[in-house]
């Protein structure tokens, strides 16, 4: 435990009014400990001057603080990113990779990314309990432009790793799918339109053919599969039909999907970036659309990085992903490795030179991009040290991402991502779902099967 | 979980004009966790 954070248990656990623009709550958190309270908001004073929540909170919040802790500084990696080349069939508006690698870049050898996958097998080894497997994510540019590679790859290794496969969908023939959903690896598709000329807004082919109908034939393919996902990228393109997306993702039997703000690390994201105050509106329309849909159906259509901002309140140690933290799971719970060999703190960071640490295959591994400057820069960026996260009362409910974006887009590692106030909006968004007790159908069937309750006000 | 608090709700708004206050905290052992916003794996990959 850090210096400040035991100079803080001294001094006491002290709550802070939230407004969540609830008609009957408010919240009280602990932002040092991610604790927190709903209280009426008629009875504020009382909750922060005594009584049972303070003296059951008192009796916690030294193991709350030791759990957040171990949370945010004590991880050791247990995925890896793997990008197997750095070539895409599509030119995306808001790609975080350079448009000289996507369009005459390299693909990783398959010899090359199978001696990778042998060093990174050992080093999880060496850092992971015995039976646990690592997670291996083959990721952008676009995986499947290599295709041959990453199929040996996933053959030769699968008593190693669990593997997953985020693609653009579009070179997914039948044996693809055969081949990987045989061998259960989890597929993660894009589309960011309920209909073509939306999609075909910020993606499309280098020659600006629409992929549109190609993804969802991929979707069709899927259906039944147990994970698969897609992921729709938020922007001012696609935000006034965020509502006839989920419908669309709901119809195709999607089981899960994310509605991810558009990352403006690279400057032609910013350019389709909106604004807080319109993505929090388009955004909690589509969330409630989900709700309905539920109800009508009985299916849920979960909205994972919404459903991961709740479980990072309700538990926070049984979080999903790992952005909505600080510091955040680049170069600490994963990492990532780019077609040339480098190691990066993630993906996010590839297109940036200066993020890059050594080669897997060099004598040092990932031992040392871990221990390097350049990973360093980035796991050490922590929201309690910088404003004006520092002061913000949910700062371990959002960790303020992305670091990439804050340095490219903002000026530095101490600053804020690219959605602070639409951060704060889920929050409050969240917490007022959870005063309605309506948390459940916004999450996972047995999100909370491994957890254990360490603290309710009822009990 | 949430169907317990609401009950809870309910029964106490009810019996008084005060809301009853909500405070739960779930934990569990961290390893395995950890991926970005651009990938979402399953827990349980199953076909």
């Amino acid at each position: 435990m850090t210096a400040a954070l035991l100079n803080r248990a001294d001094a006491g656990p002290v709550l802070v009014p939230v407004d969540i623009g609830h008609d009957i709550y408010a919240a009280l958190t602990d932002p040092n400990t991610a604790f927190w309270a709903l209280a009426d908001k008629t009875r504020i004073a009382e909750s922060l001057a005594s009584g049972p929540l303070l003296d059951a909170y008192r009796a916690k919040a030294d193991g709350f603080a030791r759990e957040l802790h171990a949370l945010r500084f004590e991880l050791k990696p247990s995925g890896v990113y793997l990008n197997p080349t750095e070539r895409c069939n599509l030119d995306c508006t808001y790609c975080y990779l350079p448009g000289e690698q996507r369009s005459g870049g390299s693909h990783m050898p398959a010899e090359t990314l199978l001696a990778s996958l042998g060093r990174l097998r050992d080093y999880f080894r060496s850092v992971m309990p015995e039976g646990r497997k690592p997670r291996a994510i083959f990721h952008g540019a676009e995986p499947l432009m290599n295709k041959a590679a990453v199929f040996a790859a996933i053959e030769e290794f699968a008593d190693d790793f669990t593997f997953g496969l985020q693609t653009n969908g579009t070179l997914l023939d039948n044996a693809a799918v055969e081949f990987l959903t045989a061998r259960d690896v989890s597929i993660g598709l894009s589309l960011d339109g309920p209909f073509a000329s939306i999609t075909d807004a910020t993606r499309r082919t280098w020659g600006g053919k629409s992929v549109h109908d190609k993804v969802l034939s991929a979707m069709e393919k899927l259906k039944g599969y147990g994970s698969w996902s897609v992921i729709a990228t938020c922007t001012t393109e696609n935000l006034p039909h965020l509502t006839q997306m989920v419908e669309l993702f709901h119809a195709q039997e999607v089981p899960t999907c994310m509605l991810n703000t558009v990352r403006c690390t690279l400057p032609g994201a910013r350019g389709v970036k909106p604004a807080d105050g319109d993505m929090a509106k388009a955004f909690f329309a589509a969330m409630e659309r989900t709700h309905e849909l539920y109800h009508e159906s009985g299916r849920k259509l979960v909205v994972a990085n919404f459903a991961n901002i709740l479980i990072g309140i309700l538990a926070p140690t049984a979080r999903r992903l790992m952005c909505d933290i600080s510091p955040c799971g680049g170069g600490r719970a994963f990492f990532a490795l780019a077609a040339d060999g480098g190691l990066y703190p993630c993906s996010e960071f590839i297109g940036l030179p200066r993020f890059k640490s050594g080669n897997v295959l060099d004598e040092g591994g990932v031992e040392a991009a871990l221990a390097s400057a350049a990973f360093q820069t980035v796991t050490t960026r922590d929201v309690d040290t910088f404003s004006p996260c520092g002061d913000c009362a949910i700062r371990h409910f959002c960790g303020s991402p992305c670091p990439a974006e804050a340095h490219e887009m903002n000026g530095g590692m101490e600053k804020t991502g690219a959605f602070c106030e639409f951060y704060r909006e889920q929050v409050n968004y969240a917490l007022r779902l959870i005063a309605d007790g309506k948390a459940d159908d916004y999450l996972w069937d047995g999100w909370d099967e491994d957890t254990e309750t360490v603290f309710d006000l009822a009990m | 979980m949430t169907q317990t608090v609401q009950t809870q709700h309910q029964a106490a708004s009810a019996a008084s004009a005060t809301a009853p206050t909500i405070a739960i905290r779930k934990s569990c052992n961290p390893d395995g966790i950890g991926l970005s916003h651009y990938v979402l794996m399953d827990k349980k990959a199953a076909k």
